[in-house]
Order: structure tokens, then sequence, then C-alpha cells
């Protein structure tokens, strides 16, 4: 290893970085819209929901202060289920005085649930009898909304996602135009033109990360109970990782359409299979165990326990996960070290 | 020595490029290799520079401690193979570097290269210059850290006669100190400047001798004569 040399890549490569402002605008800016648009259009509770009421009940004048729901008395039951029919309105609450019956349009799911559970906090505030009591949760908000679930997640998809896509397009120009073989007649030798380039593409990550985790904490209002310097530290590691990973691929690939095709496949089980929109736990069998070998699942589940549970380094699943993502990222680079140099 | 290659093949997969090719380069003089383009010449470059390992054969380049690929050979591949967005300052800085060069040796190079290769402001971005002057800059970069070994690939290309006339002049100054030069060439004329002249033909040598004797030898007066009734006589047998 001349580490000469890797200095020397790495300052060629982040001048062409600098010089190239749409990419660099790119990689900047397009996490942040991304974290942003995720955060506004996934996870909030559903509002502005239409409820019919018919009859008396406390429970039903509690109703009426919800955030959530719009609620209008209605005249008759009849009248009442043909305006759900109709679209209308998403429920019809009936009383008779003393029990409650509720018809809803079961069609979307987050809106029934929001219902169903407004009607239980008003129930709970009206009738404090009931036998059951939820006690302060042990981790976690007193009413969590889906965007703390899901935030760490998207974190971790958009640090794994523009770096898997920055580092794709890497050698695929300079393989075609001659420039790799310029550096191979030099001497250079793979691992020095892999370094230089995670060297280069570093500075970036750093700001990426950064960005990221400033909105989802200062924009969202996520709750950060762990250390933001360990949750900053495995956000790096997992975009190093996932650099790793996209140099890979562009070793592989000929052509910038090749590199996108190979990234396509990648990003989806990542995406879908990593616990980030939906629990592993929900997974078919088969599928949750895919899960287990994707370092993304170890880093979204780490990000949600770092956030939610203020875990540290000493828990397992958080040392096991740095490890785990660390191990892919060195075995990335030594397959994008061997396919570089079979290449050349 | 300077390079000799003995009874080289190579292919990839099925097909075979090289078939048993011969070739002898003297050290300290310039060897001209000439031929169709898919004849196998870059291959044949690929392996000097050990790019790709001969299927049977012998490689043998400069002498035991050569370092090739390294900072002994200078490689100009046909491609430009230059980072369009850096300025020629830049450029061969980079490569300065690559070699383990000080800047101020770098600084002194440039200088040099600059004036001999009448090149433009040093500042100027590579992607905005002229195919000739982008095919110097190629050749500056070769050039750079004085390597034993020069390997060029169709460096004369696009430049204009003056100038060539001043590259070659440029590589018979260097061949004296020792240097070895390679290149390929479509330039028939330019190919009788050489000290050797390799006809190559489908992997592997029809003949390799000074351009005088070929041509003493073929009774022909020009080598595109002698390329010409070597093609046919092989087509023949």
């Amino acid at each position: 290893m001349n580490w000469g040399r890797v200095k020397a890549i790495a300052a060629r490569k982040f001048a062409s970085i600098r010089r190239d402002h749409r990419t660099f605008a790119f990689i900047v800016i397009m996490p942040a819209i991304q974290i942003l648009l995720f955060g506004f259009a996934i996870g909030a509770n559903p509002s502005g929901l239409e409820v019919i009421t018919i009859g008396e009940h406390p429970v039903i004048d509690s109703l009426s202060d919800s955030d959530h729901l719009i609620v209008e008395a209605g005249i008759g039951l009849e009248e009442s289920l043909s305006e759900v029919e109709e679209g209308q309105a998403w429920a019809v609450i009936e009383s008779n005085g003393t029990a409650l019956k509720v018809h809803l349009d079961a069609s979307n799911q987050q809106v029934m649930q929001t219902i169903i559970s407004e009607i239980r906090q008003a129930l709970e505030e009206t009738s404090p009898a009931l036998p059951l009591e939820i006690a302060e949760p042990i981790h976690g908000e007193e009413e969590p909304e889906f965007i703390d679930f899901l935030a760490p997640g998207i974190m971790v998809l958009v640090c794994f996602m523009f770096s898997v896509i920055l580092t794709t397009m890497a050698f695929v120009g300079e393989r075609n135009d001659g420039t790799l073989s310029r550096l191979f007649a030099a001497g250079v030798q793979p691992s020095e033109i892999l370094l230089g380039h995670l060297t280069a593409f570093s500075v970036i990550l750093v700001g990426q990360v950064a960005v990221v985790i400033a909105i989802a904490v200062g924009v969202f209002d996520i709750p950060m109970k762990g250390s933001l310097t360990l949750l900053f530290a495995l956000g790096l590691l997992l975009g190093w990782a996932a650099m790793c990973l996209g140099l890979f691929l562009s070793t592989k690939a000929k052509s910038e359409f090749q590199a996108m095709q190979l990234v396509m496949p990648i990003l989806f089980p990542v995406l879908l299979l990593s616990g980030i929109l939906w629990p592993v736990e929900a997974l078919p069998i088969i599928l949750r165990e895919i899960s287990l070998v994707l370092p993304s699942t170890w880093a979204a589940e780490s990000f949600r326990s770092i956030m939610m549970r203020g875990w540290g380094l000493s828990a397992p699943l958080i040392w096991q996960s740095f490890l785990i993502v660390f191990s892919f990222g060195v075995l990335m680079l030594f397959a994008a070290a061997k396919s570089l140099k079979m290449r050349s | 020595m300077g390079v000799k290659v003995t009874s080289l093949t190579r292919g990839y997969g099925k097909v075979r490029v090289l078939e048993g090719l011969d070739m002898d380069v003297e050290s300290g003089s310039i060897y001209g290799l000439l031929g169709p383009s898919g004849c196998g010449k870059t291959t044949l470059l690929n392996v000097i520079l050990g790019f790709l390992s001969p299927d049977s054969g012998k490689v043998n380049v400069l002498d035991e401690n050569a370092k090739v690929p390294g900072s002994d050979v200078g490689y100009a591949p046909q491609e430009l193979a230059l980072y369009l967005d850096l300025s020629i300052h830049e450029t061969l800085l980079f490569h300065g570097r690559l070699h383990g060069m000080s800047t101020e040796s770098i600084a002194e190079r440039e200088k040099w290269l600059m004036e001999f290769l009448d090149l433009p402001d040093i500042q100027r971005q590579v992607g905005k210059l002229s195919g000739g002057q982008k095919r110097r800059v190629s050749l500056a970069v070769a050039l750079l850290h004085e390597p034993r070994l020069l390997l060029l690939d169709e460096p004369t290309v696009g430049v204009d006669p003056e100038l060539r006339a001043r590259i070659w002049e440029h590589l018979r100054k260097i061949t004296e100190d020792g240097t070895t030069v390679v290149l390929t060439t479509h330039y028939i004329d330019e190919a009788g400047k050489a000290d050797r002249v390799g006809l190559m033909r489908n992997g592997i040598l029809l003949a390799e001798s000074s351009p005088k004797e070929l041509m003493a030898e073929h009774g022909e007066d020009s080598l595109e004569a002698v390329f010409l009734a070597l093609c046919k006589r092989e087509v023949v047998v």
C-alpha cells in the first residue's frame, strides 16, 4: 500500500466531485429532500376524518375535542349509514345512552385504526373505571406515532441509498476512457484506487449523515434518548459500507445503464426487508432469514434503539450492528479489489 | 534489454488474439508496430504492461528489477485517458504524485513539457482543449516521469506535421540516453522512421526488421508495398 498514491487519487477524485456542481447538489440536497418528504408524507396520524354520531353519550361529547375527527350529529341511523356508504363519512357512532356501537368504513386500515384509537381514548377519559391500565412505557413515548418508528429506518435508507448511488458510477466512465488503465500502468494497486475513492467520498458522507440526523431530530422532533455521537458513528459506518458495496457494483458495470440495473435490485430489498417501513417480525420466515444478513436491518434496528430506547454501545444489539456493518463493508472492499484487478 | 517476446499466445475465452508472436525490441531504440485495427496490437501492449498474463510464451521487459507496471514505464493509451474536468496542471501534478515525484521536479518537468509540446496555458481545463492538444497532454503524462520504457498507442493521431516531427526528434533524443520506445501507428511513413518495424496481422508479426532491410528484402520501395506483398503471400500459403 502506497499512501502517497492513495492521497493523490483521493485529491483528484475530490476535485472532480467539488467541480461537478450537479452531482454535488444531488448528494447534498437530495437526501435532505427525501427525508423531508418521507417525514411529511408518511407516519403522521390522519386528521380531518368525518364521523357521524347518533344519540347522546359522554364519549361522544369527548370525541368532539379530538384533533383527528370532525364530529357531526346525524339525523337518523339509516341516513347516516348511507352517508358512509357513499363515502361522505368514515364512521357512524351509535349510542342508546349506555352502550356504543361503531359502524366503520374499514377500507382504509390507518383511518380505521385512528378512529378506534380516538374512541378508546375518549372511553378512558370518560369512564376511568376500566379494568385496564397502560402503564408509562418502558421505551418510547406515551402516545407513539408511526413516524417515530419510521424515521430511524428512513435515516438508514437515505444514508445507504445515496452512498450506493454515488459510488456505483465511480469506475464506469474511467474504464471506458482508459484512465483506469493509465493508473494500472503507473503501478497503482486496485486497493489504492478504492481507498482513494473512499477517502474522497467520505468527506461528502460526513455532511450527508449530519444533514439526515439534523433534519430527523430538528425538524421532525424524533425522540433522541441515546448518544448523538454513537448515532452519527453508526450512520458513517453504514454509509461507508454502502460505498464499498457501490464501488464493488461499479467494478461490475460496463455502462451507466448497467450500473442502474445493478443498483435497483439491491435498493428494493433493502427498503422492504430491513424493517424500515414495517417490522421485520411481520415477514415470512424465509424473508426474515434474508433480512438478518442485510446490514441495513441491523442498522435500522440499532438506529431505533439508540433513538427510542437510549441504548449505548454496551447493548449487544448495538455493538453487534457495528461489527456486522463493518464486516460487510470490508467484505465488499475485498470483493471490489479482486474484481477491479480481474477487469484490468 | 528492451522488450523481448517469445512465442506469445494469448486469447480471450476461445478467441485467440496472439498466436505465437515473437518480437524483439532493442534497448534504446524506437520500435514501430504497424498493423490494421483488430490485429492484436493493443492486446500485445497489455501483455507487455503486465495487465494480461500470457497463455503461453515468454515476455521479458527491461531487466529483472524493472517496475512495469510502475514508474519504469510511460504509457499513453489509444483513448486519451485523461480526466476532462482537471486542468493541465492538475493532470500533471496528479500523475507526478502517483510516481512519487517531488513538487519541484514535477514543476520543472511541467515547464519543459509545456514548451516542448507547445501546450496552452496550464490552467486550461483538459476537457475544453482541442483533440490534438488533448493528445499532447496525454503524451506529456507518459513522458512526465522520464520512464525507461515508453509504450505509446497511436501517439500522433491528430497532431500537426510540424509537432509530429518535433515529437519524433524528442523520441530520437531520449533513445540516445537509453530509453526504449514502442509505438503503434497507422501512418506507414511514420513507421518508416523507427529503428525497427514490426508488421502485425492476425496475431503474429509477418516481418520484423529495420525499414530499409524490409524494403530491400522484398524488393519494394515503400513499407506499404512490403506490407501488401506480405499479406498476399500469407493468403496464398
